[in-house]
């Protein structure tokens, strides 16, 4: 028994040799090689940490200066063009090409409002990585932060574009943010039109604006 | 001779819920078995894992190459005949927060410390365990159902009155989250239309019922607490929660463009998936 004990215990020390070996050896010819989209959210996710924790960047002042580090970050993480196109359902085939650009625009900055604020409110929050399911060049990564002792699950829909993944929806406690913006605005396209949809969302953003100021 | 009947009547109460309390300490207890070694986050880690499994939802829709392409197929809207109303009380909400609870809980939050605040949403929370133990177990979720029991004893006494959560910090024993709208969707039961309840929020048809199964499930209700005791319990509750989420509300509904549109949909998608276990 004790004589197997120490042969399982060396064979799981040579498996692990072995691992490393080839870690060391992929690792120096493969520094390039495309990382799996969990990976590739937590690097970006670390990043955004590492800005809202850094001490230059503290207080109510640095507030713009340490929204725009923040947004650097983001706007390489989201396929913003692809949620705007899927928010807005059907409709988006109907706009001219001018009226898409304006859309993807506006919609931008409205998820900005939303999660950028929510985001500079992160006080070393735990966040867990719990898995990632991939299917050709489509994930999902199942992911939680633990606030006030809650474990909030937070799910990411990505979708790979010349090694990069981006995310094209997320999921906060099971409500995607895009299926609920495209109810949203799908009440008003009804009524108001693309020129009203349109015409709200630069209200929304004004009004924030100023309560920010 | 009457009196001795009860008395025997309690203690055979008693020995009954002793005895299944003893089993689901056993039952809970065998599902941890070999993950006793670990700490209790890995251990919280691996009851999740294996509960995810459990749960037989491994094909996920949302990456179904279908969903993927055709993503504007969305679920059925839910019906909203009393829309008026319902935006009415909306509004109705909408200014009790602002006016009153938001004000209150941010003076309580002045007062009382976040740790304080965790307190008292357990203690809340515990009470709702038995509303939890029965809908787990009216699911067929015997091992949910039997670490909801073994929650509420543990926590209820070494918790110090739900105060702590003794079973989630130390066994790793986390809470199912499941009540009687939960129930009703599971044995096929749809929302059926939309209500958004004065100072209760949203909900719909089913989960209304729900509350009212949940309400008899509620220590309060069965140990028949004054009302006043129980309005006043369900304020604090209140001011609590909108403590401890301050600014959550006021961001989704200041970035949305019909906030009532966007709460109701929010409020199907987090029920579907509470339902679907998730």
């Amino acid at each position: 028994m004790v004589i197997r004990n120490i042969m399982v215990q060396h064979k799981s020390r040579i498996v692990v040799i072995l691992l490393t070996m080839v870690c060391l050896i992929l690792g120096a010819g493969g520094a390039a090689l495309a990382k799996g989209p969990m990976d590739q959210l937590q690097v970006s996710v670390d990043e955004i940490v590492e800005i809202l924790q850094s001490d230059e960047l503290k207080g109510t002042e640095q507030k713009e200066k340490r929204k725009q580090l923040v947004l650097n970050v983001v706007v390489d993480m989201f396929d913003f063009r692809e949620m705007a196109r899927s928010s807005l359902g059907p409709s988006w085939n109907e706009l001219t090409a001018e009226e898409q650009d304006k859309f993807v625009g506006l919609f931008t900055s409205l998820i900005e409002e939303r999660y950028i604020g929510k985001i500079d409110s992160y006080n070393n929050q735990k966040i867990i990585y719990k898995k990632e399911r991939v299917k050709g060049s489509m994930a999902i990564i199942y992911t939680a932060i633990v606030d006030k002792e809650l474990e909030i699950p937070i799910d990411y829909k990505l979708k790979e574009e010349q090694g990069k993944w981006l995310i094209h929806d997320l999921k906060i406690e099971n409500v995607s943010l895009i299926a609920n913006y495209r109810r949203d605005f799908d009440g008003i396209l009804r009524k108001e039109q693309f020129a009203g949809l349109v015409k709200k969302i630069e209200e929304q953003l004004e009004n924030s604006k100023q309560q920010s100021q | 001779m009457h009196h001795l009947k009860t008395k025997k009547n309690r203690s055979f109460t008693a020995s009954i819920a002793l005895l299944f309390l003893f089993f689901s300490v056993i039952h809970a207890w065998a599902e941890v078995d070999d993950t006793v070694v670990l700490s209790p986050v890995a251990q919280a880690e691996e009851i999740s894992v294996a509960g995810a499994s459990a749960s037989g939802t491994e094909e996920d829709d949302w990456l179904d190459e279908d969903s993927w392409n055709d993503e504007w197929e969305d679920e059925e809207l839910i019906a909203d005949p009393l829309e008026p109303l319902n935006r009415l009380f909306f509004h109705f909400n909408d200014k009790l927060y602002y006016w009153v609870l938001k004000p209150v809980a941010r003076v309580y939050s002045g007062v009382f410390p976040e740790e304080m605040q965790i307190a008292v949403r357990n203690f809340f929370d515990n009470l709702r365990a038995p509303a939890r133990a029965v809908n787990c177990l009216l699911q067929g979720r015997m091992r949910n159902s039997s670490q909801e029991v073994v929650r509420f004893a543990l926590n209820s006494t070494a918790g110090i009155l739900g105060f702590g959560d003794f079973a989630r910090d130390v066994l790793g024993l986390d809470s199912s989250h499941e009540d009687t709208g939960q129930t009703l969707g599971y044995y096929g039961a749809g929302g059926w239309f939309y209500i958004n309840w004065p100072f209760l929020g949203p909900s719909n048809f089913r989960d209304s019922i729900g509350m009212v199964g949940d309400a008899y499930l509620h220590p309060f209700i069965f140990l028949d607490v004054d009302w006043e005791v129980t309005a006043g319990a369900w304020v604090l509750e209140k001011v609590n929660y909108t403590a401890l989420t301050l600014g959550d509300y006021e961001l989704f509904t200041e970035t949305a463009l019909d906030p009532y549109a966007a709460v109701k949909d929010a409020y199907q998608q987090y029920r579907k998936g509470l339902i679907e276990n998730k």
